[in-house]
C-alpha cells in the first residue's frame, strides 16, 4: 500500500470562521413597493433565513457542460461529481488512499488477487442497495478511460462480484498501486455508478445521474452554463471518521448546493460582495486587492498542490526535435518572468520549481536539475542554439489567448526565444483551436506546431501515475510525443515500489532523465485563492472544493 | 395584405436555408475540436479520436450536412455535443431571459428616446438639443461592460439597491422579475437611446420644417399637439425602421449584457457553445435569431401601413 510520508496537516487546515450576519438590504423596488406587490399577488418567493442558510452557493471555476465524470474528464466536471458518486477509497491529505465505500479488502500473498467487501447501508439516490455488481460494471468503465485502470486491465485476469457485497479482481502480475488507482482524485476518478448505468460506453455519455453520493443532483434544474443544483441525499450514511479531503464522513451542513455559473469575474466578485452567492472558487488575482477589503470576506490559498506551468515543445519537428536546442531554450526561460505574469506581484502565491513533481510534496526532486535552477544565462543560450545547429527554422507558437495564464505565459516565452535569436511565429487564438492544433502531428507549414503552453494541476504531478506530461513513449506519449526510455524505466521503478525510499528513488530518477530530454519546461509552480463570504465556514484547501463539512450561519 | 404575410413568410424559408448553408459551412472550416476539448487535457490523442468518432464529427461534410438539415426539417435542431440535452430544450430553458431582457430594453429606450428626440427637435440649438446630442454620443461612445460595470457598482455595491447579476423567471413575481432587468436594461439600452433618439431628433426636424405643419400653427393647433400628433406620426415611418434594425444590435448586446449581469439568456448560451465548439448549439441558437430578424422585419414592414396609410402591399 502507498504510505506517502508528507504532513499535509496545514493544508488541511479549517480557513472558515464564523462571521457576523450581515443584514442586507436587498432591493429597493420591493421595500418602496411591497404592499402593492402583496396586494396584487406579485409577491417575490419567500426564502426564510434558515433556508438561506441551509444552501450554499457556489461559483465554480468553469461552467457545469456535461455530468459525465468518465466521459468528460474537466476538473469542474469531477468536482461535481464528487458530490453524487462516491468511490471505493479516497486519498487523505498525506495522499494515503482510505477506504470509503469499502469496509475491508485483503490481497494474496502474491499480491495477485484483491478481494473488496462493500460497507453495509450504502444506497444509490434511487433507494436501491450498492451491489458489488454495480462497482465491477463501474470499474470496467472506469478502467477503459483512467490511465491506471489502463494498466490494470492490462494485468487483469477477471473482475467478477462474489456476492452482492463482495467482488474480486484477479491479475496476472502484483500492482502494487491498487489502492492508489482506486482513492486518487486525478480525473477520471473511480467513481461508483449504478450497473444499468455503468453499461454505458465509456465513450458516450451517460443520461442519468443517480449516485450513492452525499448529495442528490437537481437535473431539471440543470441549466449547463448558468446553474446545476443538488440536494442532500438523507439516506447517506457517511463513515464515522473525520473528513480528511477524500475520505473520512462526507457530512452535509447544508440541505442544497448552488452553482452559479459566473462567465465574468469582475461580476462574479461583486457578487461576492454583496452576498449573492457564498464562495467563489477561483477568484481573480487582480481582484484579491478589492475582496481583502472587504470585511465580510475571507480569502485564503485554494489549492495548496497548485499548478504546474508547462512550457511544451513538439518533439516530432525542427528544432526541438533537437535535444540541444530544448536546452538552450530551459536554460534562458526565467520562473519568475512567468509567475509574475500569471499570479502578478504576490509572491507568496508562486515557486521556483528546479525539477518536474509538484514542490513541498514527497516525490519533489531537484537532481538533475541544474538546467532550471542555475542563472539565466542568455549569451550561453545562444551560444549553445548555434553550437546546436539551430538554422533560424520558425517556431510556431501556439497561445490560447482565452486563458489569462496561458496568454501571459506566451508573451513572456516569446520574448525570450526572440531575445536569444530564435525566429517566432506567434499565433495567438483561443484555447479550442489550441486544443485541436496541438493533436497535429504534421510539420508547422501543414498544420503543426512547436510550441503550445498549459498547465498541470499539482495534485497529478505529486507522482507518475497522472502525470501524463511526463510520459516519454514517444508516438504513444502525449501531444508533443516525447521519448526518452530513462524516463518510462523511471516511471516502472515507480509503480514497483512498494516502500516511499523506494517511489523517491524513482522520482529522483525521472527528475535526473526529464531535466536532459526535456519534454517541456516547467514554466513555474503557482497556486491561486479562493474566497467566501465570513458567514461561511468548514472550507478546507485542497485539490478541489470539498463541500462536506462547510456550513453556513 | 394577407397574400403578402404569407408571401414574405414564404420568402424567410429560402432566407433560412442560406443562412443554414453558410453557418455550417463556416463552422466546418473554423479551427477547433469539441472532441479535444470533452477529453480534457490529460486525455491521449487516441481518446479524442475515439470520442470524435462517437460524436460523428470525423464523417464528411456533405453527410454531417444532410442530416443535420434532415433534422431540423422534422423539427429536431439536435443534441448538444456537450450536454448531451436538445438543443430546443437549451434554447427553451434560456429564451425567457433574453427575450424578457429585450422587452425591458425596448420599452425603456423607446419610451425614453423618443421624446428625447422630439424634445432635441423643438428646442433645436438649445442647450436641451446640445445635451440631448452629448447623451447620444456618450451612449453611442461607451461600452455596454463599461455601463454594466459603473452601475452594478453604483446600484448594487455601494447602494445595495438591486442585485448585482441573475435572473428570476417571470413566474415568480413581477418585481423580482424586474429587479434583475433594471441594470442590464438601462446598461444595454444606452446605445439604443442614443440611436433611436438621434433619429427621431433628424426625422422630426425635417418634419417640423413642412408645409403642413406651418399650415398646423398657422390654424392656431398647440405646440404638443403639433409634435405629437402631427409631426411625430409623420416621422414614424424612419423611426420605426430604426427601431426594427436595432434588434440586431440588441441582439448582439445581449451577448455582452448577459455575460456581465450573468443573465442565463441566449446570448451566452451562444458564446459558450462557440467556445466549446458545440456545434449544435451554435448552428440552432443563430437559425433562430435570424429566423427572429427576419420576423422582425416583417412586422416592421406591417407596420408602415399602419402610420402611413399611404403604403399598400
Amino acid at each position: 500500500m502507498l504510505k506517502a510520508d508528507a504532513d499535509f496537516a496545514q493544508a488541511f487546515s479549517r480557513v472558515g470562521d464564523q462571521g457576523r450576519l450581515s443584514m442586507e438590504r436587498r432591493s429597493f423596488l420591493q421595500a418602496g413597493v411591497v404592499a402593492t406587490a402583496a396586494s396584487a399577488g406579485l409577491s417575490a418567493p419567500a426564502m426564510s433565513q434558515g433556508a438561506a442558510a441551509r444552501t450554499l452557493r457556489f461559483v465554480p471555476q468553469a461552467n457545469l457542460a456535461n455530468f459525465d465524470p468518465i466521459w468528460g474528464t474537466q476538473f469542474v466536471v469531477r468536482n461535481a461529481s464528487m458530490l453524487v458518486w462516491d468511490t471505493l477509497y479516497g486519498i487523505d491529505n498525506t495522499f494515503v488512499p482510505r477506504r470509503q465505500m469499502v469496509e475491508s479488502e485483503t490481497v494474496s500473498a502474491d499480491g495477485l488477487t484483491w478481494t473488496f467487501r462493500l460497507r453495509e447501508g450504502l444506497r444509490w439516490h434511487d433507494g436501491e442497495p450498492v451491489r458489488a455488481q454495480d462497482c465491477v460494471a463501474s470499474l470496467n468503465r472506469w478502467a477503459v478511460r483512467d490511465g491506471m485502470g489502463q494498466m490494470i486491465r492490462s494485468i487483469q485476469r477477471e473482475l467478477v462480484a462474489v456476492d452482492d457485497r463482495t467482488f474480486r479482481w484477479v491479475l496476472r502480475q502484483p500492482y502494487p498501486k491498487m489502492l492508489l488507482a482506486l482513492g486518487k482524485n486525478n480525473t477520471p476518478v473511480a467513481f461508483m455508478m449504478p450497473e444499468r448505468i455503468a453499461r454505458t460506453d465509456p465513450f458516450q455519455q451517460i443520461s442519468e445521474y443517480v449516485g450513492s453520493g452525499p448529495m442528490r443532483f437537481n437535473r431539471s434544474e440543470w441549466v449547463p452554463g448558468a446553474r446545476a443544483t443538488w440536494s442532500r441525499f438523507e439516506q447517506y450514511v457517511p463513515r464515522t471518521e473525520a473528513p480528511n479531503w477524500l475520505s473520512g464522513g462526507k457530512r452535509m451542513m447544508v440541505d442544497r448546493v448552488e452553482w452559479i455559473i459566473q462567465p465574468d469575474a469582475a461580476t462574479a466578485g461583486a457578487a461576492l460582495q454583496s452576498g449573492e452567492v457564498d464562495w467563489w472558487e477561483t477568484p481573480l488575482n487582480d481582484l484579491i486587492p478589492v475582496l481583502r477589503r472587504n470585511r465580510n470576506v475571507r480569502i485564503d490559498v485554494a489549492d495548496p498542490l497548485g499548478n504546474v506551468g508547462v512550457f511544451r515543445f513538439n518533439h516530432l519537428h525542427a528544432p526541438f526535435n533537437n535535444p540541444r536546442i530544448r536546452q538552450a531554450v530551459a536554460m534562458i526561460l526565467n520562473q519568475p518572468d512567468f509567475m509574475r505574469a500569471v499570479v502578478g506581484n504576490d509572491d507568496a502565491l508562486w515557486k521556483q520549481m528546479n525539477g518536474f513533481f509538484t514542490p513541498d510534496t514527497p516525490n519533489y526532486s531537484e537532481a538533475g536539475g541544474e538546467i532550471l535552477s542555475r542563472p539565466r544565462d542568455a549569451a550561453a543560450a545562444r551560444r549553445m542554439l548555434q553550437e546546436a545547429g539551430y538554422n533560424n527554422e520558425p517556431v510556431t507558437m501556439i497561445v490560447g489567448q482565452d486563458i489569462a495564464a496561458l496568454s501571459a505565459m506566451g508573451q513572456v516565452a516569446n520574448a525570450a526565444l526572440r531575445a536569444i535569436g530564435m525566429n517566432v511565429d506567434y499565433v495567438a487564438t483561443d484555447w479550442g483551436t489550441v486544443g485541436a492544433r496541438r493533436a497535429s502531428r504534421e510539420p508547422r507549414d501543414r498544420g503543426g506546431w512547436n510550441v503550445f503552453f498549459t498547465w498541470f494541476a499539482g495534485a497529478d504531478c505529486t507522482n507518475p501515475a497522472a502525470y501524463l506530461g511526463l510520459r516519454a513513449t514517444g508516438d504513444q506519449a502525449w501531444f508533443g510525443w516525447p521519448n526518452d526510455p530513462a524516463i518510462e524505466a523511471g516511471r516502472d521503478k515507480w509503480f514497483a515500489a512498494t516502500t516511499p525510499a523506494q517511489e523517491k528513488a524513482a522520482c529522483d530518477e525521472i527528475n535526473v532523465a526529464a531535466c536532459q530530454s526535456l519534454p517541456f519546461v516547467p514554466t513555474g509552480f503557482y497556486r491561486a485563492y479562493q474566497a467566501w463570504r465570513s458567514n461561511v465556514s468548514g472550507i478546507v484547501s485542497g485539490p478541489l472544493p470539498w463541500f462536506w463539512g462547510v456550513s453556513k450561519s | 395584405m394577407w397574400a403578402y404575410i404569407i408571401r414574405r413568410v414564404l420568402a424567410t424559408i429560402p432566407v433560412m436555408a442560406v443562412v443554414a448553408l453558410f453557418v455550417f459551412s463556416l463552422l466546418y472550416l473554423a479551427p477547433g475540436d469539441p472532441a479535444a476539448v470533452i477529453a480534457g487535457d490529460q486525455a491521449t490523442p487516441d481518446d479524442v479520436e475515439r470520442i470524435r468518432a462517437s460524436l460523428g464529427l470525423d464523417r464528411p461534410y456533405l453527410v454531417r450536412f444532410g442530416a443535420w438539415v434532415w433534422d431540423i426539417m422534422h423539427g429536431d435542431l439536435g443534441t448538444s455535443i456537450f450536454t448531451n440535452l436538445p438543443v430546443s430544450h437549451m434554447i427553451a430553458q434560456r429564451i425567457e431571459p433574453t427575450l424578457s431582457l429585450m422587452i425591458v430594453t425596448l420599452i425603456l429606450a423607446v419610451s425614453i428616446a423618443v421624446p428625447m428626440g422630439v424634445v432635441a427637435a423643438w428646442k433645436q440649438g438649445t442647450t436641451i438639443d446640445r445635451l440631448v446630442m452629448a447623451f447620444a454620443v456618450l451612449g453611442f461612445s461607451v461600452p455596454v461592460f463599461v455601463v454594466g460595470y459603473v452601475l452594478a457598482f453604483i446600484f448594487a455595491l455601494e447602494l445595495d439597491w438591486l442585485p448585482v447579476q441573475g435572473y428570476t423567471p417571470f413566474n415568480q413575481g413581477f418585481f423580482p422579475w424586474m429587479e434583475n432587468l433594471i441594470l442590464p436594461a438601462v446598461a444595454l439600452g444606452g446605445v439604443y437611446i442614443a440611436l433611436i433618439a438621434r433619429i427621431t431628433r433628424a426625422t422630426m426636424l425635417e418634419v417640423l420644417s413642412q408645409d403642413y405643419i406651418r399650415t398646423a400653427r398657422a390654424k392656431g393647433a398647440g405646440q404638443r399637439s403639433i409634435l405629437f400628433l402631427h409631426a411625430l406620426k409623420n416621422a414614424a415611418v424612419p423611426i420605426v425602421t430604426i427601431i426594427g434594425i436595432g434588434i440586431a444590435l440588441l441582439i448582439g448586446g445581449a451577448v455582452v449584457t448577459e455575460s456581465v449581469f450573468a443573465i442565463p439568456g441566449l446570448g451566452r448560451l451562444t458564446v459558450d457553445a462557440i467556445l466549446r465548439r458545440d456545434y449544435p448549439v451554435i448552428q440552432g441558437v443563430v437559425l433562430l435569431f435570424s429566423f427572429v430578424y427576419v420576423l422582425v422585419n416583417l412586422v416592421i414592414d406591417l407596420l408602415y401601413t399602419l402610420f402611413d396609410p399611404r403604403i399598400r402591399y
